[in-house]
């Protein structure tokens, strides 16, 4: 090769290496630049310069320290880097509205910031120390930043029992049992409740066809969540407890055709009186003089109608029964005529009274229930529906399984359905890639994913068979809240530590009746030393309250001492065996220390003192104020018609001087009472003894009732 | 003051002592000490003393194996630096990405370079197999080279396949189980080299203790050690196979 070739080659060679150089240089020079300014640092200074514009600018900047912030908390595995732009964070001073984020202080709350860090509650990934990343879903984090609206999610990982602080929580937990969640869905923490919707084995007696048909197509329309009848221009605030399934018109069909055969033991029709019958039918009136005799005998005691005044509709009537306003759309008449004359035939808890009836006053209460109390428009856009075929019936009972009714209903020789739904424990954990979201539209993520399955599953699972529900929005807000609050023990056995679990009841009663309350699920509803449900009294002293007779009594058939209430002791069937282990038990264990059963002798009770103790009650502390006796009275405290088969004397001693000390919260007052005036109350008060046993016709309002 | 050149600056400097007890050589004025020169550095004795012109140019190995050997010098030196913030263990390992990403300076230049890379040296390597082989590069007096060059091949994936894990993320952990199952259907002893690989029958822990002790100091000293030889080879076997070369052998 020659010098000059070899010359030009090194010259050429000299320029492409200087410009690769150069080039390279450039390139290395990116990401220091790229590092110099990163959007944390411009924080950090824009937090400085707003820093200037407060009163108390000299603490402000003594708490800033440049450079990343972060809470590190090594115990719970928090690496929080949030605070390098959230700077204000903890000073008590930014915590105004007006103070622009992300400099804005957290709002007080139990809990450290800088103890606990952020992401515990609000997710979205701590160490990321630009925007995007820490609050977004990326490529390497799932979990983005909870909405502010569902916060409380993150208070119910932990404190797995409701908080007063928790409002929304606390709802949407109240509503995932009270809409029967839990009859197809594992959820935490919410138990199943013994009873989720009534039993059907004899459905096919009483109810119509069509009306089976309208309930199943558009139960919303039929009756709201308290199970009264919706009336024309009734205001709709809530589901009724049966959500609406996604039927076809024919899968109706078959359903109601096979509802209809389940008799269990066929109703012979009642042979009135032909001629009753034949004299009563001429008259114009009928259904007048049923109305007159339907008011007379006071069944609106117990049960109400929707009543129209100008362009208010309200129920009037007792709640003890169900609500008849459209009963006569509803009942096959045959059914009502055996039932008006022997409740207990068909239902042998049922609370209704047997009434003696003359043939006449049968057949116009009936006639007036089956012409008046009717609504023809419910039952408008039901089509005509044919004797059912063998092949309806047979599709109707594959269905009732297919579709999950056996999950809440009952039929005899139909085995329950228990977790028929996805196991929903740990829904609120769950990352977007672990949900399938078919072909919606729907923003991909956790929550809009919870609400399009509650209400529209259809649109992300075409096969599902989550029946729909029509939430209002703040109850389906609610209802998220306590789904995402679901996220099971935290894997990091430190954070693991950190949860409050709902307070396991200390009460774990043993043998027979441990077995009768593990099935009856009595904690549900009733505390037990402090453990428990809400919804019923407190028993831990039942056995100092209630004589065991009574008890015993009442679990075969429970009452509403409480007109006012609602929600009533559902009716379990319970044997005669099983109800007097259940009272032996309370009688025996749930005693309070300051009630000495023995130390009072009901004999020293004389007819002298219950006559003081009368005046005492109807005049000096006007006890009738609040409770009931007869059918007199008023309706806070309990009804009192029956105290004297109820109550203990020493339990009714104690509870005179002093209420709070048995129940602590009652509202019953303290009276300084003397010695002298609560044994003659007590004395009064034990006097107090409906004479017939129940289920008889008796004074209003306290022992009638009904069950359907 | 005297005015002396560069060379004379040199020649001088290259008489001294220290000079002489460094290179073993003094001022190289022939071309016979220039390349004992060359030989009796540990550095440089690698080179072939001539280099015929044919093989200067770029057609003639598109510099395929330097390319390679300078992203393995690359990924040896980020490497090393990654290290300084790894920690091969569980809880840790991820947030160690995360940190790189957020927190140290220039932390996501580092491991996109790492990584970076790593892709080049794989697609190199490969290009410059495929080269060396349509050269008829595995032909003698090459064969062993060839043999050590597969050797490398299989080194360069192995590197690339335990660096993997090391993130430990959802990517790393899956393909690593994957990659493992398809191990274990190997005939005889597959399960048992897959146990052996992750230290457990899952990938846990111990997989990525083993994986990081794989990556960053078994392979890449074999690496080295081979790629020593591999040049040295080079020179041994009379330099590269070049398209003349190639054309009078076909003849």
């Amino acid at each position: 090769m020659t010098a000059e070739k070899m010359g030009e080659i090194s010259t050429r060679l000299r320029a492409i290496f200087a410009l690769a150089s150069v080039a390279f240089v450039a390139v290395l020079a990116v990401s220091p630049v790229k590092d110099f300014f990163q959007s944390w640092k411009r924080y950090e200074k824009d937090y400085v310069s707003y820093a200037q514009t407060r009163p108390d600018t000299k603490r402000l900047l003594a708490d800033f320290h440049p450079g990343i912030d972060q809470i590190w908390l090594p115990e719970m595995r928090v690496l929080d880097r949030c605070t390098t732009c959230h700077q204000g964070i903890s000073q008590a001073s930014l915590r105004d509205a007006s103070v622009p984020q992300p400099f804005r202080a957290h709002p007080a709350i139990p809990h450290d910031v800088k103890k606990w860090g952020c992401v515990i509650c609000h997710r979205g990934q701590g160490p990321a120390t630009e925007t995007s990343e820490a609050h977004e879903t990326t490529l390497a984090w799932e979990q983005p930043l909870l909405p502010i609206r569902f916060i409380q999610a993150s208070c119910g990982m932990c404190h797995r029992a409701d908080l007063p602080q928790t409002p929304k929580l606390n709802r949407g937990r109240e509503l995932l049992s009270q809409l029967n969640c839990g009859g197809c869905h594992h959820l935490q923490d919410i138990e199943r409740s013994a009873m989720l919707g009534p039993d059907l084995s004899n459905v096919g007696n009483k109810l119509m066809r069509q009306w089976i048909y309208k309930w199943l197509k558009e139960p919303h329309t039929v009756v709201d969540s308290s199970g009264n009848t919706v009336v024309d221009g009734y205001e709709m605030e809530e589901e009724p407890r049966m959500p609406q399934f996604r039927l076809t018109d024919q899968e109706i069909k078959a359903l109601s055709a096979y509802l209809t055969t389940l008799k269990g033991q066929p109703i012979e029709p009642f042979k009135f009186d032909q001629s009753v019958v034949a004299s009563l039918q001429k008259s114009a009136d009928l259904a007048d003089q049923g109305e007159v005799r339907f008011r007379q005998m006071f069944c609106t005691t117990c049960h109400s109608l929707a009543v129209t005044q100008g362009d208010e509709t309200k129920l009037i009537g007792g709640d003890i029964g169900p609500e008849l306003t459209k009963v006569g759309s509803k009942v096959n008449p045959d059914w009502l005529v055996a039932w008006l004359r022997d409740p207990q035939s068909y239902l042998s808890h049922a609370l209704m009274p047997r009434y003696r009836w003359s043939d006449q006053d049968l057949y116009k209460v009936t006639q007036y229930i089956n012409t008046r109390l009717t609504d023809p428009d419910l039952l408008s856009n039901v089509p005509p529906l044919e004797e059912p075929t063998q092949e309806e019936i047979r599709l109707g009972q594959r269905l009732f399984l297919e579709k999950g009714c056996a999950s809440c209903h009952v039929i005899q020789g139909v085995s329950p359905q228990k977790d028929f739904g996805p196991d929903l424990a740990i829904l609120g954990s769950k990352n977007v890639s672990q949900l399938e979201f078919g072909n919606s539209n729907i923003p991909r993520n956790l929550i809009s994913y919870i609400q399009a399955k509650i209400t529209d599953p259809l649109s992300v699972n075409p096969a599902a068979r989550m029946p729909q529900y029509r939430l209002t929005p703040t109850d389906l807000d609610a209802i998220t809240t306590a789904l995402l609050s679901m996220t099971g023990s935290p894997a990091n056995s430190s954070l693991a530590r950190l949860v409050v679990p709902r307070p396991e009841s200390a009460f774990r009663p043993a043998g027979a009746f441990g077995e009768l309350y593990d099935r009856y699920k009595c904690a549900v509803c009733h505390r037990f030393n402090g453990d428990g449900g809400n919804l019923a009294p407190d028993l831990s002293f039942e056995g100092s309250r209630a004589q065991l007779q009574w008890i015993a009594g009442f679990l075969k058939n429970p009452e509403t001492l409480r007109p006012t209430l609602i929600f009533r002791m559902p009716q379990f069937n319970i044997t005669d065996q099983e109800a007097s282990v259940i009272a032996d038990y309370l009688g025996m264990v749930t005693q309070s220390p300051s009630v000495k059963l023995s130390a009072v002798d009901q004999k020293q009770f004389t007819p002298q003192m219950a006559e003081m103790g009368k005046q005492l009650y109807e005049v000096k502390y006007q006890c009738n104020a609040c409770h009931t006796i007869g059918s007199a009275g008023g309706y806070v405290g309990p009804n009192l018609s029956n105290a004297g088969n109820w109550l203990n004397a020493a339990w009714i001693e104690e509870w005179l001087r002093d209420p709070q000390a048995l129940v602590p919260g009652t509202i019953e007052p303290r009276r300084s009472l003397t010695d002298q005036e609560v044994q003659a109350l007590t004395a009064y008060v034990l006097t107090l003894k409906q004479k017939a046993p129940p289920l008889t016709t008796s004074s209003a309002g306290t022992k009638a009732g009904g069950a359907q | 003051m005297n005015t002396m050149t560069f060379e004379e600056i040199l020649n001088r400097l290259r008489a001294t002592r220290a000079w002489r007890s460094i290179f073993r050589r003094g001022p190289a004025r022939t071309n016979r000490t220039r390349s004992l020169a060359i030989f009796g550095n540990v550095f440089l004795h690698l080179l072939p003393v001539k280099v015929r012109e044919q093989s200067l140019r770029v057609r003639a190995t598109y510099y395929l194996g330097t390319i390679s050997f300078f992203m393995f010098v690359v990924l040896t030196l980020t490497g090393i630096l990654l290290m300084f913030y790894y920690h091969p263990a569980v809880p840790q390992a991820y947030l160690d990405m995360k940190d790189l990403r957020f927190v140290v300076s220039n932390g996501v230049f580092l491991r996109n370079l790492h990584r970076v890379a790593a892709h080049v040296m794989v697609i190199a390597v490969f290009w410059h197999m495929f080269h060396v082989f349509y050269r008829g590069g595995y032909r003698p007096p090459h064969e062993f080279n060839w043999a050590v060059g597969v050797m490398l091949l299989l080194l360069t994936l192995l590197l690339s396949y335990t660096g993997y894990l090391l993130p430990w993320d959802q990517l790393a952990f899956w393909a690593i189980t994957v990659g493992t199952n398809i191990l274990s259907a190997a005939p005889f002893f597959g399960s048992q080299l897959r146990y052996l690989l992750l230290g457990g029958n899952l990938v846990g822990e111990n997989a990525l203790l083993r994986f990081y002790v794989l990556h960053c100091v078994i392979l890449p000293l074999v690496a080295a050690l081979l790629i020593g030889v591999h040049f040295w080879r080079i020179r041994k076997d009379g330099g590269l196979t070049l398209r003349e070369d190639y054309e009078r052998d076909k003849k």
